[in-house]
């Protein structure tokens, strides 16, 4: 039976110690990371450390010495975020924490993306996300990129405080199908809906399925603003996002 | 004679299989899936904002910021005990002010998309 002392990395050791409590997660973990290479334990062990300078370079490097992109995908990354998903389950770590680690992952995924697409994997579709203008809150946008990437969309995020036109440049220029938007506070919601007028104005409205959410949005408000439909969550984003390409299909 | 030296970006890339990739994009999603509830479960007590030591990572500002002694960083000051959202949310009256904005917003849109024929008959 594998020991965590095999395992090559100090990091992932120390993880596995300090982190994992349930005897299934440590002996599933200690059991992945003794059988990877030592490079793909050291861009587990960049993710879990939310540094995405490291993992892009260590993908960049791994798939230039020829490992498969799979490999690094299952040994490297998802392997690395498993271990972010027990830490935040068991509260050793908090969102800002587990958006970091996304953003690690994203970095790899950058190297990974041009080879999906040569292979003929296509994301699900594009989708364009922002926080409204006058709001700077991030996080349950956030959230759910990270989610709807994972779910195999590709995401352009405009970040907080994006205009009518930026909104729109973005969904123009990335030929975008989805547009999603959030705001946070209830003086800043009502700019979900001018923008959605300004898109009727550039005669754009039609080609854009339109989704807002965050915490003061409900149904009624969505309605009232003329979105075609309203996220309660980060889950609930990627169920209606996937909706609309169905829809498409 | 000896091979050409063909360098790491002249090498074939090895395709993926679109459904090797799928059930890895579906671990993945099981995954986000799991932290998504979870920070739905947390957010009820724990501003998410508020990193692992405490610190808020905010861009906004907020009641419960307070100048760490320590650094120039902002700690979080929130107990736990009430909703944080409070915090950044003043008036919960403000919803029926959001509303009457959003109807204002729609009204001026429509009036001035409208032909000019339509308004002098409204006028």
């Amino acid at each position: 039976m594998a020991e965590l002392t095999d395992i090559a990395n100090e990091t992932i050791r120390r993880e596995i110690e300090e982190y994992l409590d349930r005897p299934e997660e440590i002996e599933r973990n200690v059991g992945l990371f003794v059988r990877v290479r030592p490079l793909m334990q050291e861009i587990a062990a960049a993710l879990i450390e939310g540094d995405d300078g490291t993992v892009d370079r260590l993908t960049k490097q791994a798939l230039g010495e020829g490992i498969d992109a799979l490999e690094i995908m299952d040994d490297g990354l998802i392997s690395g975020m498993g271990i972010v998903g027990i830490k935040f389950r068991d509260t050793f770590i908090f969102v800002p924490e587990v958006l970091a680690c996304a953003r690690a992952m994203k970095a790899g995924m950058a190297y990974i993306e041009p080879i999906l697409s040569a292979s003929g994997v296509k994301p699900l579709a594009t989708v364009v996300m922002g926080t409204v203008k006058g709001d700077l809150h991030d996080i349950g946008k956030n959230l759910c990129i990270m989610m709807l990437r994972g779910s195999g969309f590709s995401v352009i995020d405009l970040g907080v405080d994006t205009s009518d036109d930026e909104f729109i440049d973005a969904v123009e220029e990335h030929k975008a199908p989805i547009l999603g938007m959030s705001a946070l506070l209830t003086t800043t919601m009502p700019n979900m809906g001018k923008t959605i007028e300004a898109f009727i104005d550039a005669d754009l409205r039609e080609d854009v399925r339109i989704m807002v959410g965050g915490a003061p949005v409900t149904q009624e408000f969505a309605d009232d603003m003329g979105a075609d439909a309203y996220g309660k969550d980060a889950l609930d984003c990627v169920a209606v996002a996937k909706g609309f390409v169905s829809v498409q299909a | 004679m000896s091979k050409p030296d063909r360098s790491i970006k002249d090498k074939p890339t090895p395709k993926i299989d679109p459904e090797a990739h799928r059930q890895r994009i579906d671990r993945l999603s099981a995954i986000f899936s799991d932290i998504a509830g979870h920070a739905e479960e947390l957010s009820k007590f724990r501003c998410p904002y508020r990193d692992r030591l405490d610190r808020c990572t905010g861009k906004f500002k907020c009641r419960n910021q307070k100048v760490s002694p320590d650094d120039d960083l902002l700690v979080c000051l929130h107990d736990g005990q009430f909703d944080y959202r409070s915090a950044w949310e003043t008036d919960p009256e403000s919803y029926g002010r959001a509303k009457a904005r959003i109807k204002k917003i729609k009204k001026v849109s429509a009036e001035r998309r409208a032909p000019p024929s339509e308004i002098s008959k409204k006028d």
